[in-house]
């Protein structure tokens, strides 16, 4: 799972109204290469929750993406990569997705997140 | 008159309901993890019927051509927009199977999909054709429940159900969690199994047509059906826009006879016998769509529309 993917997921348990973003327990971390496309990301930046993605990225052992970002840092290629590598290239092969509100698990298996729902979840 | 309601979602769900509910779902995953080899082997990635011209003949390899002619015809129904500046810029594959439109439409679009599938066999298939194809970084997959998405509101330019829609055991559910995960100006598709429209005397189907529908329910893991213009009157009242339906039962007519011939080669047999019995009772119950498509009972049904700005 990316975290460009974890960006987009958000506990849908009964009654909770504060699902994102899901916590992360790493088990294992795996980085993929990926082509840089530098109009991609600055699309992207305007679209994700940026600050989710500073702190996922942080707890998958990625220290280097800046606490804000403005618009304008779009045009330092070094921002760039930056952004690029966490958001496309880490990738959590084996862990856990935690709601925030409820504490509940979901589990993550071979890079694919589990987001059923027990019966008396929905 | 009680069970379609249900069906439909538009009652408080009763326990046994709910458990009926839970067990529809495994019962699901399981159909899918049993079976998803055996059809990809044959039939490839595109888990769908093709759409063919009226009267055609077709060979065994222009069926892919009319899989993927049925994703580009579904498409230009719902006039997706392929102007770099309108074009959809996130999509969800609602109902997934091993990503075959998934794949399709991020390739099409340029763009990010993720799909969602409750049979984690299929997800995690789905994850490594993809990234065979170097789309690893365009497609994403998810084991997760149509009916409960795991995404916020208004996320999706294009929110994509094709052929999935028959496992939904409440379509007012299911139909109002599209809408949710729809951004504003978005179009949403769905392509999938009716039962034909009641007339306006009729309170459900007959009870030979109910028969018929409840032998293929019980091998292909469906609830109860409902009908196209069940799904136009859900979408209706959720004030969705340009809403348009339409039957497509003749443009893929050819496709189950041609699954059938397919299961009744030598490869075909020999791996439903090794694929086990949820795959074997499936094969067995083809005929019956057939007969239930000839006697005009079920339907292949396109029906898209647009979410407000």
């Amino acid at each position: 799972m990316r975290l460009l993917t974890h960006n987009m997921l958000s506990s849908n348990i009964k009654g909770v109204t504060n699902g994102f973003p899901l916590r992360i327990e790493v088990e294992k971390v795996v980085e993929k290469s990926v082509d840089f496309n530098p109009d991609f990301l600055k699309n992207m930046l305007a679209k994700i929750e940026y600050k989710a993605l500073v702190e996922a990225s942080r707890i998958m052992g990625y220290a280097e993406l800046p606490d804000h970002a403005e618009p304008s840092m779009l045009e330092s290629d070094d921002f760039l990569r930056k952004f690029h590598h966490a958001l496309m290239e880490l990738h959590l092969e084996e862990g856990t997705l935690v709601c925030p509100q409820t504490g509940r698990k979901f589990p993550v298996n071979k890079g694919v997140p589990n987001m059923l729902l027990h019966e008396d979840e929905v | 008159m009680a069970v379609r309601q249900a069906s439909l979602g538009g009652v408080d769900v009763d326990l046994e309901t709910k458990t009926n509910v839970e067990k529809l779902k495994r019962g699901i995953a399981e159909f899918y993890d049993e079976s998803s080899g055996i059809w990809e082997d044959i039939w490839g990635d595109h888990m769908h019927h093709g759409f063919y011209d009226p009267n055609s003949t077709i060979s065994l390899s222009d069926h892919r051509a009319a899989q993927v002619r049925m994703i580009e015809e579904a498409l230009k129904f719902a006039s997706v927009p392929e102007d770099p500046m309108k074009k959809p810029k996130s999509i969800v594959d609602v109902g997934c199977g091993i990503g075959g439109s998934s794949q399709y439409l991020a390739r099409k679009y340029g763009t990010e999909c993720t799909g969602i599938t409750l049979s984690p066999v299929q997800a995690e298939r789905a994850r490594a054709l993809a990234a065979a194809q170097g789309l690893e970084n365009k497609v994403s997959f998810e084991v997760a429940d149509a009916l409960n998405q795991p995404f916020p509101d208004g996320k999706f330019d294009l929110v994509w159900s094709m052929e999935s829609g028959e496992h939904m055991p409440e379509k007012a559910k299911f139909v109002n969690e599209l809408a949710r995960v729809a951004a504003p100006g978005a179009r949403i598709i769905i392509v999938t199994w009716c039962h034909r429209n009641l007339s306006s005397s009729e309170q459900s189907l007959n009870p030979d047509e109910n028969k018929l529908l409840d032998k293929i329910c019980d091998a292909y893991y469906l609830p109860t059906w409902c009908s196209t213009d069940d799904y136009v009157k859900l979408l209706q009242s959720l004030s969705l826009q340009d809403i348009k339906a339409a039957d497509w039962s003749e443009y893929v007519a050819p496709f189950w006879p041609a699954v059938i011939r397919s299961a009744l080669t030598w490869k075909g047999i020999t791996s439903l016998i090794l694929s086990g019995w949820k795959t074997i009772k499936g094969a067995m119950v083809m005929p019956l769509m057939m007969k239930g498509y000839k006697k005009g009972l079920i339907k292949f049904a396109i029906i898209t529309c647009r979410k407000p700005e």
